[in-house]
Formats: structure tokens, sequence, C-alpha cells
């Protein structure tokens, strides 16, 4: 190993680094605060490492990394969303009793994994990434032990992860058979021989692996799990769950397809179609008359992703950027929404119903206001970063002929509407006689707020001056098409 | 010299911001100050740009600023720019200078008021789209600010909105107003599709190089832009909604529906003069208007007990004498009588509201009386106002501003409305005076509570001031032939094609006019003060009374638009409550409720049966995989 692959792959070391330190912290004396500052500097240094990190294209690291300017972008993603975690963590446990200080352990856990995931360039190395994921997910959904709830999500995801990663390697293992390639540049590529039908079994093998794909990122009809274990989970581990564990995913799918373009084989490719149109659909009829905050959400992330499907379904240029942008704005919007529900959840239970919110503006007219803006980022209103997300989408839908497509993501939106406006309307109304009984809500913390508004801030900018981050966007994340397509 | 033209509208836009943000927490003092204030400061810039502007006569006799391009899609690229030639300086001094002095006196008028900030907001928000209105150089800029002071005047006339009657007063100006400006945006559509661009000044040299005189389009897009007109200045037929928007309080209607707002159809007809040159029908059609107006709305204002509802007719009636002006392309008699009207008819309307305030609200002329001995500042400075609303001779600017439009009437040839218009004069000076004595003269009917204090006389004394020598930049032939006014203004509007008369007949004509306004205040001075006996004799007659109710109402409109379009409306509205569309919409309700009924029954919440979907999932996706 040289000494600049070393460097490429940095973030991994620090990643896992971090990990062992607030391991061997908790072991020498147990404090909460230097648990979550320790965690906070392994992320702010991982964040570090992929900004100095050499990157460019083709940056391939052993047989199983590559550390491209596609997996730098994603890395900092993941890791800017779990800092983003770890402090609403921080708050939200600080309200509960018990000892908390080894979450961070889990936190770093499953940012490791993600990362893994989004640099892998071969079969062993996503397994890899993908169960030290699940296995730290397991731990913090069933986090808040002395929750039932919390602990029965906890139990439904180990169980179903373990379903879905059968179906993971059993598809591995078809491919494997057949073409005798673990690594994703030594797959079937159509272009190179189009006249030549593929092989049953290695589409079939395909077709096994985006099972267990579609279930992490929670597709139509691979989704059901979805709104229990986002109800069942302690709010920021939901938060984490919705961006950094389907972001990181959503990228190998990328890379993956990216590399062998065998998604664009028909079969497959219809397959693609069906699983977005659903997920659009299902998710907001399902939504659609919902009571429950965090269900709301897990539902409208199942669209979400139908969304991203659609930017999926060409491969270029502007597809891969669209994407990238979208997931960007989804991740600052859901991280807001969760870190809400987060921040405003006292002790004994999140504040997950609708009737939490009756009347939020007027008791905290800050926190509702973010919320509006997230909410109205979900729906694709302008001037937030949600609205130019699905604007490149759209474009990107439009390029790849994909009307029928665009047509249902259109109709989508319009369904969701009602119950993201919904929600802002709640907030907005008066605050009913008998809302005294109501537990009071637990006051804001500098760095919550700080975390809001920076949120908030960022999301505007997105939506207002897109132009410097897409540039940036598209710069490093075509970089996956390196060696594949011309630029 | 002259630049940052801007800031003139965007000191008063950025009072508005400050109050409507944070103006519940400021002090009382701090908000006056604000309100106030940043209008004082838009009237210093606009003096200060306006003495530039006449010292350096620039090229052309106009000043652009371009601000930025506002977006730029398939040719339309509207700049947001600003422009400044002799009309917009009259028309920029003026709002900024009664605006301010008319901001002054709300700081004590409004004092009691609970919702005090609010107030100034809106009010500085009006004076900056007025602004915006008055200093645009595309149409399209001009329309934001004409649909900014339409917003602001809805929302100021509805300013006590608790009251039924003042929000239905706010609605009425609103949609009647909007059927002027639906007509004025589809003239603009017209400009645009047939010129292709907003810009005024490419809008005239292009209409007068594409259209010929009294070509079908140019009447079209004239007359469209003559209703937008029509609908902001209360003209014929657009004239119910003013006295209705009394019910705001009095410096609104001073400011906005007196001095400045109800004028801007008059600026607009100015300012696209070139247009409805080559519209002869449309050109005489504004000078229609403007002579039925003004007898009409005079005749009203002969009939009205509440002293507002007077000046509110009043209004009415001296726009329609610039209407008048403007038919007869004498482009610089209605932009003089618009300045002169300004002052004096702000004064008045002030002068009403300390009447008002010191009668414990009372607006009823038939309850004051003898105000003259209590109330003598006051008494003093609405005489003023007064007598320059019914032009009596040299001393008062009324008479050398409608002298003027009198004379250009005659002189371009248009004897019969020369007529209308000095009949309308006769009437002026009937219902000022009327007016006056009912208010001043005679028995004291009530008791004055309260004597309004020196923040509200100041403004009084300078309108009065200004009432009586802004005349003096104007003095016809006769008296001197000095015309300094017409000179600056005839730098950007053209010179009335009026006929050479000899000195003699103008001196007769004049004579003609003072006597009609001389007979009218006697007739006033007999009838209300003396034989009080006369008008209770003449409408207790069934005719007589018939026609005291006819044009007490206005002349019926309001019956006829009421009768005509609102209720088949409103019945239209409720029988269609049923129709087929809303069971299109209710079905789409339905079907997403149903589907998210039949969803939900997916989410047992039992993991076997989430696999089992997991399951069901990977073999359809196989299925499809493997045999498509």
């Amino acid at each position: 190993m040289t000494g600049v692959e070393l460097i490429l792959l940095l973030p991994l070391i620090v990643l896992s680094g971090a990990a062992v330190a607030v391991m061997l912290a908790i072991a020498v004396r147990r404090n909460y605060l230097a648990a979550f500052l320790l965690t906070l500097l392994g992320f702010v240094l991982t964040i570090m490492a992929v900004a100095l990190s050499p990157g460019g294209p083709q940056r391939n690291v052993t047989a199983l990394f590559v550390f491209d300017d596609f997996a730098r972008f994603f890395i900092g993603l993941i890791t800017g969303a779990g800092l983003f975690v770890a402090v609403l963590a921080f708050d939200y446990f600080r309200q509960q009793r018990g000892q908390f200080e080894e979450f961070f352990i889990m936190l770093l856990g499953a940012t490791f994994g993600c990362a893994v995931l989004v640099a892998s360039r071969h079969f062993a190395s996503l397994f890899l990434g993908l169960e030290i994921l699940s296995v730290s997910l397991y731990a913090m959904i069933a986090y808040s032990r002395d929750r039932e709830i919390s602990t029965e999500a906890g139990l439904k995801y180990l169980i179903l992860a373990g379903v879905s990663a059968a179906f993971l390697v059993f598809g591995m293992a078809l491919v494997y058979a057949q073409t005798g390639a673990l690594e994703f540049s030594r797959m079937p590529y159509i272009t190179a021989s189009p006249d030549e039908p593929l092989d049953i079994i290695v589409l079939a093998g395909f077709g096994m692996i985006i099972v267990g794909i579609g279930f992490k990122l929670a597709l139509v009809p691979f989704h059901l799990w979805t709104p229990d274990v986002y109800q069942g989970a302690p709010a920021p581990v939901t938060a984490f769950i919705a961006t950094a564990s389907k972001g990181a995913v959503f990228a190998l799918l990328l890379r993956l397809f990216a590399q062998t373009d065998v998604a664009f084989y028909p079969p497959l490719y219809v397959t693609f179609v069906i699983l977005a149109i659903a997920s659009m659909l299902f998710g907001s009829w399902l939504a659609l008359l919902q009571n429950n905050m965090k269900r709301i959400l897990a539902y409208s992330s199942i669209a979400h992703l139908g969304f991203l499907l659609v930017a999926f379904m060409g491969r270029g240029h502007i597809q891969s950027t669209a994407a990238a942008f979208y997931l960007t704005a989804y991740f600052v919007t859901t991280l807001g929404a969760f870190g809400i529900v987060s921040l405003l959840s006292p002790g004994e239970r999140d504040a997950e119903w609708i009737e939490d919110y009756r009347g939020l503006f007027w008791r905290r007219p800050f926190v509702a206001v973010v919320f509006s803006v997230m909410i109205f980022s979900l729906a694709g209103i302008p001037l937030t970063g949600g609205f130019v997300g699905k604007v490149l989408v759209i474009l990107a839908g439009e390029q790849a002929a994909q009307w029928a497509l665009v047509v249902v993501l259109v109709t989508a939106s319009a369904i969701s509407l009602f119950y993201y406006v919904r929600v802002v309307g709640i907030m907005y109304m008066p605050a009913e006689a008998g809302g005294a009984d109501r537990p009071a809500l637990p006051g804001l913390s500098l760095q919550g707020g700080g975390a809001l508004a920076c949120l908030t801030g960022l999301l505007v900018l997105l939506g207002v001056y897109p132009g410097p981050f897409l540039d940036l966007v598209r710069d490093m994340v075509t970089t996956v098409y390196a060696g594949v397509l011309p630029r | 010299m002259l630049m940052e033209l801007w800031v003139v509208p965007a000191l008063p836009l950025a009072g508005f911001c400050v109050l409507a943000l944070v103006g519940k927490r400021l002090s009382r003092w701090l908000v006056a100050g604000i309100g106030a204030g940043s209008v004082g400061l838009a009237m210093v810039g606009a003096i200060y740009f306006s003495h530039d502007f006449m010292a350096f006569e620039p090229t052309g006799h106009l000043y652009r600023e371009s601000l930025w391009t506002w977006l730029n899609v398939g040719g339309f690229s509207p700049d947001i720019g600003l422009y400044l030639d002799p009309l917009s300086v009259v028309m920029m001094l003026v709002v900024t200078i009664v605006g301010f002095l008319i901001h002054v006196y709300s700081i004590q008028y409004m004092a009691g008021d609970e919702a005090y900030s609010r107030f100034f907001a809106y009010m500085n928000l009006f004076v900056s789209s007025m602004l915006i209105l008055v200093l645009a150089d595309d149409l399209l800029i001009l329309y934001l600010g004409w649909e900014g002071v339409g917003l602001c005047s809805y929302l100021l006339i509805g300013f006590w909105y608790q009251s039924a009657a003042n929000a239905r007063a706010a609605i009425k100006a609103f949609v009647v107003t909007r059927v002027g400006d639906t007509a004025m945006a589809i003239g603009l559509f017209l400009l645009f599709t047939q010129l292709g661009t907003l810009d005024i000044q490419e809008v005239l040299v292009r209409a007068v190089r594409q259209w010929p005189v009294g070509s079908a389009t140019a009447i079209a897009a004239a007359g469209l832009l003559l209703a937008g007109a029509v609908g902001k200045s209360a003209q014929l037929p657009l004239q119910v909604w003013l006295p209705d928007a009394m019910a705001g309080p009095t410096p609104v209607s001073a400011l906005i529906h007196a001095a400045t707002m109800v004028t801007a159809g008059v600026y607009l007809i100015a300012r696209m003069h070139d247009l409805f040159i080559i519209a002869p029908p449309v050109q005489t059609a504004v000078a229609v208007i403007g002579a039925a107006t003004l007898v009409l709305a005079g005749c009203s204002a002969m009939t009205q007990f509440d002293i507002k509802r007077v000046l509110a007719y009043s209004t009415i009636s001296q726009v329609g004498y610039m209407f008048l002006a403007l038919g007869v392309h004498a482009w610089s008699a209605a932009l003089f009588h618009f300045m002169t009207h300004a002052f004096f008819k702000s004064l008045l309307f002030m002068g009403a509201g300390a009447v008002i305030i010191s009668m414990h609200h009372e607006q009823n002329m038939f309850k004051m009386g003898g105000l003259r001995k209590q109330l003598p500042f006051t008494f003093w400075t609405f005489l003023i106002g007064a007598c320059s609303l019914a032009s009596l001779p040299l001393v008062t600017s009324g008479f050398y501003s409608k002298g003027l439009i009198l004379w250009s009437v005659w002189a371009t040839g248009h004897p019969v409305l020369w007529g209308a218009a000095l009949l309308g004069e006769f009437i002026t000076s009937v219902y000022t005076f009327r007016m006056v004595f009912l208010t001043f003269f005679g028995e004291p009917k009530g008791e004055v509570s309260a004597r309004p204090g020196p923040i509200i006389l100041g403004p009084l004394v300078i309108l009065a001031f200004f009432s009586t020598v802004a005349g003096c930049v104007h003095i016809p032939r006769p008296l001197g032939h000095f015309r300094l006014f017409a000179r600056l203004v005839e730098q950007a509007l053209p010179v009335p094609p009026m006929q050479p008369l000899p000195i003699a007949t103008e001196v007769v004509f004049q004579l003609l006019m003072q006597g009609s306004v001389l007979l009218g205040v006697a007739f006033a001075y007999v009838l209300f003060l003396r034989r009080n006996d006369l008008v209770a004799a003449w409408t207790a007659r069934p005719a007589g009374n018939a026609l005291h109710r006819f044009w007490f109402s206005g002349w019926g409109f309001d019956w006829v638009y009421t009768t005509l379009l609102a209720k088949p409306y409103v019945w239209f509205a409720h029988a269609s409550r049923d129709d087929a569309f809303e069971w299109i919409y209710r079905g789409i309700g339905a079907i997403n409720r149903g589907l998210h009924e039949q969803l939900s029954r997916t989410q047992t919440g039992l993991v076997r049966w989430y696999a089992v979907g997991i399951v069901i999932g990977a073999v359809l996706l196989l299925g499809l995989v493997v045999f498509l």
C-alpha cells in the first residue's frame, strides 16, 4: 500500500479511529459530554480529511475501494449528516434517564459503514459496508430500551434486514457464478456487445440485488417496514436512517449501475420504472390522512426515493447531477424535519403526533418557521432547495424521455401537497383552550437551535442561489462515469 | 448631479419594511418618526433631484436610471428603471410634499389609534408605490406601482376592519377599480404583442411609427388604457367606489382619495399622450367623460350631508376637469390643476378631519354650524381651501388652474364642453360654500370637545399657503402672461393646439367664469344661510324630492350595478354551486382518500406479513426480469 493510498483511505481511518477512541474513553471514564465532543471531533476530522484528500477520477485503492470525487462527495455529505445527528442525539438523550455514551460508538460505526458503501467497487466491500451499517442500526433503533415500541422496531428491522440481505448475497452469488467477477467494472457491459442478450442467471442475480437494495431504500413493495421502524426508533436515529443510510445505498446504486449499465437492459429498466412509479404514488397515498408526524415523514421518504429514481433512469451527467443535488436537498430537509421532532420531544415520548404541533407558531415561532421551511422544501415550493432539486429531477426525466415518470412525479407531488400543507396549517392555528395539560416543550439548546438555523440557511441558499453548489456537484459526481462514458 | 434617484421610492419602502416587521415593538414616537421621517427624507430627496433636474437641464429634458434587468425571456426583458422628466418631476414633488404633510398631520390625528404602526406602515407603502408609479420608465413597473397603490387603498379604506361597513367599502373600491385594472392589463398585453416592448418611450415611438392616426389597434389600446384610468380616477362610469372610500381615516382620504392616487389616471393619460393623440375618438371620449363626470358629481355633492362625502364627490368632479383638459390636448392645464387640486383638496380634507375630531367624530354638516368662532384657525385655513376649490378670483390657485382649463377648452374649439365646464364652476361654488356655511356659520348645533393641536394645524397652514400661491407659476395673458409651469411641462408634453384669439376675448371669458363662480357663492349664501326654508320647500315637493334623492344616491349608479351585475352574478354563483365540475373535484378527493384507506390496511404491524411482502415483491420482480 503506497502513501497516496493511505491518504486516500484517511476518511475511513479517521472514522474507525474515532469509534475506537470513544470506546476507550468510555472505558476509562464515563462522561456523556466528553463522548459527544470526541464524536464531533471525529466527524469534523473526517470532513477535513475528505476535503484535503487529492480526489479526481478513478482513485482505486486495492480491489475493494475507489476514492474518486464521487465517493468524496457522498462521504462528505454522509459525515455531515452524522454530525447533525450527533448534535440532535446529544440533546435528545440528555432528556432521558440512563447511560447513552455508547450510542456515539454506534453512530460512528454506522457512518463508517455508509462511507465504505459509497467507496466500494467490489461486492465484498459492498456487503461488508452494508452489514456494518445494519448491525449498528439494529442497536441504535432499539436504543431506548425501556420503550416497547423502540425494541419492537429494532427487532423488526433485524429480521427484515436479514431477509433482504439474504436476497442480496444470493444475487451476488448468481452474478459471480456466471461472470466470475466481483468487481463492478468487470461485470457485463451491454454497450460493449449490444446484440448479445444477457444471461438469464445474471439478470436474476441483479434482480435479487435490487430486492436487497430496494429494501434499504424502502421502495415499494419493499417498504412495509418503514413506518413502524421510523416511528419506533428514537427521532435522531430515524433522521439517520432516512438520510445517511438511504443516501449511501443510493450512491452505491448509482455507482453499481454506472459501472455496469445492466440497469438499462430492458427487463431491469422496466423494473426500475415500476418501482419508481409505485414508490411515488403509494408513498403519497399512504401519507395522505396520517396523523403521526414520524409516519408522515416515513411515507414521504418513500415517495422521495421514488422521485430520486426518476433521476436515476438515465445515464448521463444531467441525471447524476440531479440525483446528487436532490439527495443533498433531501438530506438537509429531512435532517431539519426530524431534528425538530427530536428537539421538541420531551423525555417521556417523542413529539410525534400531529396534535403536538397545533399552534406551535404561537408558542415557538422560530421552530414553527423552520419547520414550515423544511416542509415547503419537501413539497418543492420555490425558494427552497427542494424546489431546485425537483426541477432538476424533472429535467433529468425529460432528458431521458421518461414522460410517464414525469407525469407521475407531478401527480404525486400534487397529492403530497395535501399532507404537507396540512401540517403547516396546524402549526399556525390558534392553540386550543385545553392545551395546558400537554407536556411542556423542552427548551431549545444553543447547539440545537444553531443546527436548525444552519440547516434552514443552507436550504434557502440552495433554493435561491444554487449555482456554485450545482457546479461543484456536477464536477464531483460525474467522475463516477470515468472510464465508462465520454465526458 | 442626478444619480441614485431610486432612493426616493426606496426610503418609504424601507420605512414600510421596518414598521411592518417590528412596528409593534417600537414606541409610538419612534413609529411616527419612522413613518413621517422616511417620507420627509424622500421629500428632501425629491426636492434635491428636482432642483438638479432644472438646474442642469439634462439632454432631452429627461433622465433615465437603469437599475437592473428583471428577467430575460424570449425577447421580453423588462429593465427595472426610473424615468425623470418634467411630468414626473411635478408628480414626484406633489406626492412627496403633500404626502409628508399628511404623514405629519396623521401623527396627531391617529394618536389614539391602537394600530398606530400598521397605519404608518400602509401609508409608507402607499407613498412608495405611488412614487414607483410616477417614476417608472416601463409599463410593467408602472403597473406594479398601479397595483401597489390599489392594494394600499384597499388596506386603508378597510383600516378599521372591525366594522363590516368599512370592510364592504374597501372591497367595493377594490373590485370596481379592478374592472378598470383588468382592462388596463389587457391593454398592456395588446401593446406588448403589437409593439414588442413595454418600455414607455419605446412604446410611444413605435406606436406613432406603426399605427396611422385613427387605426383600430391604436383606438383599442388607448381605449383599454382609458378604462384603467377611469377606474383608478373614479370617473364615469366607474366612479361609484370613491364616495364609499371615505370610510377610511381622514388622512387616507386626503392623501390617497384626493391628492395622489385618484390622479394616477390623469398621469397615465398624460404619460401615454402620443398614443392618445393617434386615437382621436378615445381622446374625445376622455373629454366627454371628464365633462359629464364633473357635472354629475357636482350635482351629487350639492345634496350630501356628510362633509367627507361632499369632498369625495367634489374630488370626482375636479378630476373630471383634469380629464376634460386632457381630452382637449391641454396637457399642461391638466397637470397644473392636478397640482393645485392636490394642495387645496388635501387641505380641505385635513380641515374637515380637524372639524370631525373636534365634534366627537360627527360628520353630518347639519349637526355642525357656527364653528367659525370656536375653531378660528381651522376655519380660516378651510376657507382658503374652499375659495381655491371654488376658484375665487386672483388670490386662489384654483382660479389660475381652472381658468387655464376653461380657456383651453374654448380656445381649442369645444364650445359645448366649455358650457358644461362653466356650469360645473357654478355648481362647484354652490356646494363648496354650502359646506362652508353649514359648517362654520349659523347657529352652533354641537359642542366642541377638543381643539386640534399644533401638529394638526401646522400642515394646514403650509397647505393653505401653497393653495394660495401655487397659482402664481402660471398667470394668464390678461394678468401678466407668466408661463413658468407650462414652459416646464411643455418640455415633456406637446403644446395644445389653441387658436390665436385676441386678449379681449380671453378677458371676456375670464369674466364669464368669475360671474358664474360669484353667482354660485351668492346662491349658496341665500339658500343655506339666509333662506333655509327655500330648500326645505323645494325638497318637500315630489319632483324636488325625487331629484334630491336621485342626486343624493349618486345618480342611481349603485342601484343599476347592483341590479344588473351583482345580483345576477351572485345568483349564478349560488346556482352553480353543485355543478358537474364540483363533482370532478370531489371525486378526485374521494378516490385519493379511498386509496389511502385501502393501502393503510397493508400496514398491519406484523413482521411475518412484512416478510411475506418482501417475498411477494421479489417473486414479482424476478418474474418480470426473467420472463420479459
